[in-house]
């Protein structure tokens, strides 16, 4: 781009203007920037150029402590999500092939239990549930078994029938 | 070209954070930027807090210079600076304000200082008979000596609106002073 003092004015009004009115044009110009030139305006106060040399050096300490913080900043951001992703992916290895025990588990919770707020009440629920089921493992397996003495009907259709009270109570919750 | 090199180092210094470098640009063009907003505002004391308020900016955004023009760089940012002044009203009341005061004073002759100066006020008041745009194109071009190519890019027209303006503007001005 050619600075003020190398353009051709001439050449530039030329584009638009005849060579008359052109030259009419640049003498204007030159007229209007020398009664410009004749009136300059007063220097700025030595006091305010160093006050603003002084607020310069602050401007530029204050720029590079934030440029120190941001760079702090996102290198904190970046070791968490480093840390959190290694934590993740440990928690995957070390549990490996758990996720379906776990949605096995949750699943044999009964719904009423998984939705109530009665903690303590809840508890207790499930723990008599629980040793009521381990009970009747036990009774089926001494009848697979043979363990009562006789052929087992009467217990068993007994057992049948407690197995299903149970489970009607434990789905009700 | 020397200056131009001179020029690029210094910039390349402030890019870097060099508080001295920041220092000579101050020295290079304070002047001309003190001139540029005094001849708008018509006074000191809103030229004193534009000229700071300009270098303080300049340290924000040295890193967003790409090269080119950097005088028509540093001047699209002073014309900014202008232009939010302006728009902060109580500082417009302020400028209206105190021009009103300068031309009665002017017109009263209590002011021994500006008697002395008696061809800058005349400019001085001349140039406020020029309508807003037209002033600041002028100040434009007298203190960033920028080409009229520049400026054009710089006001995103095109060169033959500049010119035109800028032409009938100074002879505008030329009439006021010799009449």
């Amino acid at each position: 781009m050619k600075s003020q003092n190398e353009e051709n004015l001439k050449e530039l009004f030329e584009g638009f203007l005849d060579s008359k009115e052109a030259e009419q044009a640049v003498e204007d110009i030159r007229e209007g920037e020398r009664i410009l030139r004749e009136h300059p305006v007063p220097e700025p106060d030595k006091k305010l150029i160093a006050s603003i040399k002084s607020e310069i050096v602050e401007a530029v300490l204050r720029k590079k402590t934030n440029v120190f913080r941001r760079i702090v900043f996102k290198s904190a951001v970046v070791a968490a999500a480093v840390v959190i992703l290694a934590a993740i992916s440990i928690g995957l290895f070390e549990k490996g092939g758990s996720d379906s025990e776990r949605v096995a588990a949750v699943s044999r919770i009964p719904a009423a239990i998984w939705e109530s707020e009665r903690l303590a009440d809840d508890d207790a629920d499930l723990a008599s549930l629980t040793a009521e089921i381990e009970q009747i493992e036990s009774d089926l397996l001494a009848l697979q078994l043979g363990e009562n003495g006789d052929n087992g009907s009467g217990a068993a259709a007994e057992l049948e029938m407690e197995l299903i009270e149970i489970n009607n109570d434990f789905w009700k919750g | 070209m020397a200056k131009s090199e001179d020029l690029a180092q210094i910039i390349k210094g402030c890019k870097r954070g060099e508080a001295e470098c920041f220092s000579r640009l101050v020295d290079m063009y304070s002047g001309r930027c003190y001139g540029y907003f005094f001849r708008l505002t018509g006074n000191s004391e809103v030229s004193d807090d534009l000229l700071s308020e300009l270098f303080v900016k300049l340290v924000e955004k040295i890193g967003s210079f790409r090269g080119g023009s950097f005088e028509g760089w540093l001047f699209k940012i002073a014309a900014n600076i202008f232009h939010d002044y302006l728009r902060d009203k109580q500082r417009q009341r302020k400028l209206v304000d105190g021009r009103k005061e300068q031309l009665e004073l002017k017109l009263t002759g209590k002011d021994a200082k500006r008697a002395d100066n008696e061809g800058l006020e005349k400019l001085q008041v001349q140039l406020d008979r020029l309508d807003a745009e037209t002033r600041e194109l002028i100040m434009l071009r007298f203190y960033s000596q920028a080409s009229f190519k520049e400026m054009a890019a710089m006001r995103s027209e095109p060169i033959g609106t500049t010119l035109s303006k800028l032409h009938r503007g100074l002879k505008r001005l030329r009439e006021l002073m010799e009449g």
